[in-house]
């Protein structure tokens, strides 16, 4: 009598590993790589003029908007912000920021010149923080006074 | 068929056959390390603390070249460019720092805009920001970028 044959196994299905492995490590370099930039974001500006009007250049009469951040006495990396050399908004800079969006608002154009003039002790984040405000008042012609030589 | 054919015809002739796919894989391999790694070295990038900013824009910063402009240690600020400190003191005539960015922009060759990013601690004075924007300026750079870390603006004005 011929013996039938064992009953036969299920193939056992066996993914290939190594294109899944190179996937999964070069899915951690990538994650590994990328936070060291992210949470980073750029400002951009004018930058100072190094040379005086070039001739037959108009020169336009147009007054401009000056923020001038001054460093209080006593506080060397405090900050007290005066508008148009009138408005004292001391370190607040919320105020700042409506009375940006208020000029814009009486019809400044978004292009109207805007200088900011910081005291040279002044800190960077200062700076930064009277740009920002400049930028959500949606004035784009931002300039910083620089020492002149 | 065909294909195992002829590999049943190139294995009886003694031929060897290449496996292309693990030699793919290390040619992607090199070519992300080498894309990124040439990314880094030309950033630059020093540790420091950067000001917030609600209103920048986590943008990428097009096709420029970028030189990356390091300001770091509030008290004796210094200038770090490409891993080399640099004189950036305004003097009269160009410094170490517009004499690095002009030479920098010339072997770029003509026509190729060249991008300045500005990474300065919070608490560096005004006077060596302004000092490295001259710099800047005077090596006639076309787009000049400050970097900011990203907040809120409830979080920057309430805070």
């Amino acid at each position: 009598m011929p013996k039938s044959d064992p009953p036969k196994q299920p193939d056992k299905i066996q993914p290939p590993m190594t294109p899944m492995i190179d996937i999964v490590f070069q899915l951690l370099i990538f994650f590994l790589l990328i936070p060291s930039q992210s949470g980073e974001a750029y400002l951009t500006t004018n930058l100072p003029r190094t040379s005086g009007p070039v001739a037959g250049e108009q020169q336009k009469d147009i007054k401009r908007i000056k923020i001038e951040l001054q460093v209080p006495e006593g506080n060397d990396k405090g900050v007290v912000i005066v508008l148009n050399e009138s408005q004292n908004f001391g370190r607040n800079f919320e105020g700042l920021l409506a009375a940006l969006q208020g000029l814009r608002e009486r019809g400044l154009p978004p292009d109207h010149p805007v200088l900011i003039s910081p005291w040279m002790s002044c800190r960077h984040k200062w700076v930064v923080r009277a740009f920002d405000m400049a930028v959500a008042a949606r004035f784009t012609n931002v300039h910083f006074a620089v020492p002149y030589i | 068929m065909a294909r195992k054919k002829r590999k049943r015809e190139s294995a009886a002739a003694g031929a060897v056959d290449f496996n292309m796919t693990p030699m793919i894989d290390i040619v992607f391999n090199l070519l992300i390390f080498f894309i990124l790694t040439s990314q880094f070295t030309q950033l630059e990038i020093e540790q420091v603390n950067l000001p917030v900013s609600f209103a920048a824009k986590p943008q990428q910063i097009g096709d420029f070249r970028n030189v990356v402009i390091n300001l770091v240690d509030p008290d004796a600020p210094k200038c770090v460019v490409m891993g080399q400190q640099v004189d950036y003191r305004v003097q009269e005539g160009d410094n170490e720092l517009s004499t690095m960015l002009k030479n920098y922009k010339e072997s770029l060759g003509e026509g190729k805009p060249l991008n300045v990013i500005l990474r300065a601690d919070e608490l560096v004075p005004y006077e060596a920001v302004a000092s490295v924007m001259l710099g800047v300026a005077r090596a006639q750079i076309e787009g000049w970028w400050i970097t900011t870390e990203i907040r809120e603006q409830d979080e920057i004005l309430g805070g």
